[in-house]
C-alpha cells in the first residue's frame, strides 16, 4: 500500500512539475496573454518566419494549429468546441460553409493590401464578390512525368494517358472529382457537367485506362514519384513543385485540353474570438512582399499580382505554374454540383474503382 | 525449459529482424544530412537539434506526457476500484454482465469512441482542449487497467482475506494490507498498460482537441501527411526511446515485486 502511494505521488509531482514548465514555455511565449490570434491551416503551409514577423509587428501572438483534410477542418469547426479565427479551406467547402452559415463576411475596408491581388482570381462562382473569403494560394491538376524513364516521350494532353505504352505506370488521386474530372476534359467535357450520358461516357473511359494504372493512391503519391516508383502521376501542382524540388527528373505539364483550378482562401469561422487580428493577419498576408516570401517557401502558385515582382523570375514566368492568359482561360473551378450529383460522381467513380481490381 | 534449438533461434532473429527493421530504418535516416529517406548522404543531428529549439513541438511533447501520466494515474485508481466491484459482486450474472460491458469498450473502435466523445463534449458544453483530452483517456484506459488487475485479483486466495477477518483486521485493513499489496504487480502492469495506451492513441485524440492542444501523434499525423520531414524521424526516434525506457523500467518493477518474501502481509 505505502509503496502504491508512493508512486502514484510521484507521477503527481511529476506531472505537476510538467504543467509548470508547459506554463512557463506557454507565457514565455506569450500564448497566455489576452491578445492571440488561432490559425487553423494545412500542415506546413506557411513560412513560420512570417509568423514570427507578424508577432513583431502587431503583438499579437499566434497560436497555429494544422489540419489535414478540408472534412476534418469542417468538422471541428461545424462542431463548434473550438475557436480558430482564420481557417484555409478549398474551395469547394467554402461554398458548403456559406450555406450553413460558418462564415463571417470580411470587412474589405480593413484590408488595403487586397488592391494587389489578380482579378483573374477574384469573384469566382463558390463566394461572389469574395465576402467571405480571400485567396491564399492557387493551382491546377495536371500530370507529372519522370523523363528518366520514359525517355524522350513528351506528355500534353490528356489523352496521352491512354497509350498502352504506359501499362502500369500511372498513379492517379484517390479523388472523384480528379479522376473523373480528368475523363471529362479528355473528352471535350465540362469538369461540372451533369450530363449523365457524358458521365457514363467519361466513367467507361477511365474504366479502359485500368491496365496503366498502377494505384489508386491519397498524398502518398508525392513519396512513390520522388522515389521514382511509378513514372506518371495525376497531381496537384503544389505536389509537383515538392516533388520538382527534390527529383530533377520530373516534367509537369497542364494539358491542353484544359483542367481545374483550384484555390485555398482565408476565412474567419463564425467562432472566431479575434476578428479584428484577423483581419489584420489576411492584410498582412496580402501584402507584395511577404506574399512572395511565403510563396518562395511553399511553392504553390500565388494569386497575388505584385507578388510576382519579388519573386524569382525563373519562377514566375514559368508557364507550368503560373500559365498565361490563354491557358488560364481553359482552366475550370469546381462547382457545386449539389447533394444528388456529387454523390452521382461518387458512384460512378466506386463503379470504377471496383472494375480496376 | 528445453533450450531453443539451431533453427529456432534463426527463425526467431528472422521474425525480431522482421518486425524491428521499419523502425531502423527510420531511426537510420533521422541521422541523415541529406534531408531524404533513400539516399543517406552523412552523418548530422541537425535534425534533433531542430527539434529541440522548436518550442510549439516541446510544448506539445510535455503535454503528452503530462496527459499519459494523469490519465493513467487516475485511470488506474478507478480500474482497480472497478475490477474490486467485479470481484465482489455476488451474483454470477451481474459480475459476467459487468465483465462483458467493460470488455465491449476495448474491442470498440477508436473512431466510434472518439466520435461519441466529441459529441458528447459539444452536447455537455465542454471545450475541446486538456480536459476533454484527458476525460476521453482516462474513459479509454479505465477497462485496460480493469482487465490487467482483475487476474491478480481473481488468482489470490481467499482464505487469506477469511484470515485476517478472522484476526481482527477491519474491511479498511484487509483492503489495504491484504488486497492491494497481493495486487500491487497488476496495478503496476495496469499502470503502465494504459500509460502507453495514452502515449500512442491517435484516433480517439484526434477527435476532441482543439483550441490549440494537441498530442505528438496528432501532431506527426499532420506534418507526415504533408510529406515526411526528418525531424519526425528524429522524434519518433526519440519517443521509441522513451517506450523502451519504459518497457525496461515496467520489467525491474514487476521483477522486483516478484520476488519471494516481498509478496503478501507487510
Amino acid at each position: 500500500m505505502k509503496e502504491l502511494i508512493r508512486a502514484l505521488l510521484a507521477v503527481l509531482i511529476v506531472s505537476f512539475i510538467l504543467i509548470f514548465i508547459v506554463f512557463r514555455l506557454n507565457s514565455s511565449q506569450g500564448y497566455t496573454s489576452g491578445n492571440t490570434l488561432t490559425i487553423f491551416n494545412w500542415g506546413d503551409y506557411i513560412d513560420e518566419d512570417l509568423i514570427k514577423q507578424f508577432e513583431e509587428e502587431t503583438g499579437i501572438k499566434v497560436i497555429y494549429e494544422t489540419f489535414d483534410s478540408n472534412e476534418a477542418m469542417l468538422t471541428k469547426i461545424e462542431q463548434g468546441g473550438t475557436a480558430y479565427d482564420i481557417a484555409v479551406p478549398s474551395e469547394y467547402i467554402i461554398d458548403k460553409m456559406i450555406q450553413e452559415d460558418l462564415l463571417l463576411p470580411i470587412d474589405h475596408s480593413k484590408l488595403p493590401n487586397f488592391q494587389y491581388l489578380d482579378s483573374r482570381f477574384l469573384d469566382l462562382p463558390f463566394d461572389h464578390g469574395n465576402k467571405y473569403s480571400i485567396p491564399y494560394f492557387w493551382g491546377t491538376v495536371g500530370i507529372l512525368y519522370n523523363t528518366k524513364i520514359l525517355g524522350d516521350r513528351e506528355l500534353t494532353s490528356w489523352n496521352d494517358l491512354w497509350d498502352p505504352a504506359f501499362k502500369n505506370q500511372i498513379l492517379l488521386v484517390d479523388s472523384a472529382r480528379e479522376v473523373l474530372g480528368m475523363s471529362l476534359n479528355s473528352l471535350g467535357y465540362s469538369l461540372n457537367d451533369k450530363n449523365k450520358d457524358h458521365l457514363q461516357e467519361a466513367k467507361e473511359k477511365i474504366d479502359a485506362l485500368t491496365p496503366n494504372i498502377k494505384a489508386i493512391v491519397g498524398d502518398e503519391n508525392r513519396l512513390l514519384l520522388q522515389n521514382e516508383e511509378a513514372a506518371i502521376g495525376l497531381v496537384w501542382s503544389g505536389t509537383a513543385q515538392e516533388i520538382m524540388w527534390e527529383n530533377e527528373n520530373v516534367e509537369y505539364v497542364i494539358p491542353e485540353e484544359g483542367s481545374n483550378l483550384w484555390f485555398d482562401n482565408m476565412v474567419i469561422p463564425k467562432t472566431a474570438k479575434n476578428v479584428e487580428a484577423a483581419h489584420a493577419f489576411i492584410n498582412f498576408m496580402l501584402d507584395p512582399e511577404v506574399a512572395a516570401q511565403n510563396t518562395d517557401y511553399v511553392g504553390y502558385s500565388t494569386p497575388n499580382k505584385e507578388a510576382l515582382k519579388f519573386m524569382d523570375e525563373e519562377v514566375v514566368s514559368d508557364e507550368r505554374f503560373y500559365p498565361d492568359e490563354e491557358m488560364t482561360s481553359k482552366l475550370e473551378v469546381y462547382e457545386n454540383l449539389g447533394k444528388r450529383m456529387l454523390a452521382h460522381y461518387n458512384d460512378l467513380f466506386l463503379e470504377f474503382k471496383m472494375h480496376t481490381k | 525449459m528445453k533450450k531453443l534449438s539451431k533453427l529456432s533461434t534463426v527463425y526467431l532473429v528472422i521474425m525480431f529482424f522482421i518486425l524491428y527493421a521499419p523502425i531502423l530504418y527510420l531511426m537510420f535516416y533521422s541521422f541523415n544530412s541529406g534531408g531524404t529517406m533513400y539516399h543517406f548522404e552523412g552523418f548530422t543531428l541537425d535534425w534533433y537539434k531542430e527539434l529541440f529549439g522548436d518550442s510549439r513541438l516541446l510544448i506539445i511533447v510535455l503535454n503528452t506526457a503530462i496527459i499519459a501520466l494523469l490519465s493513467a494515474a487516475i485511470s488506474t485508481i478507478l480500474g482497480v476500484a472497478g475490477a474490486l466491484a467485479i470481484y465482489y459482486a455476488r451474483r454470477r450474472r451481474v459480475k459476467n454482465t459487468l465483465l462483458s460491458l467493460n470488455n465491449v469498450l476495448i474491442v470498440s473502435p477508436d473512431v466510434i469512441i472518439g466520435a461519441s466523445f466529441l459529441i458528447l463534449f459539444t452536447m455537455v458544453g465542454i471545450k475541446l482542449g486538456f480536459i476533454s483530452v484527458l476525460l476521453a483517456h482516462i474513459a479509454f484506459s479505465v477497462p485496460i487497467v480493469v482487465i490487467m488487475v482483475l487476474p491478480k485479483i481473481e488468482e489470490m486466495n481467499t482464505s487469506m482475506i477469511y484470515a485476517a477477518l478472522d484476526l481482527g483486521a477491519s474491511r479498511w485493513d484487509v483492503l489495504t494490507k491484504v488486497v492491494l499489496p497481493y495486487i500491487t504487480p497488476g496495478i503496476f502492469a495496469g499502470f503502465f498498460m494504459a500509460l502507453t495506451y495514452s502515449l500512442d492513441d491517435f484516433a480517439v485524440t484526434f477527435f476532441v482537441t482543439g483550441n490549440g492542444f494537441t498530442t505528438l501523434s496528432v501532431e506527426i499525423y499532420s506534418l507526415a501527411r504533408r510529406g515526411v520531414s526528418l525531424n519526425i524521424n528524429a522524434l519518433s526516434t526519440l519517443l521509441f526511446i522513451f517506450t523502451m525506457l519504459l518497457v525496461v523500467g515496467y520489467y525491474f518493477i514487476t521483477k522486483r515485486n516478484n520476488k519471494p518474501g516481498r509478496m503478501g502481509v507487510r
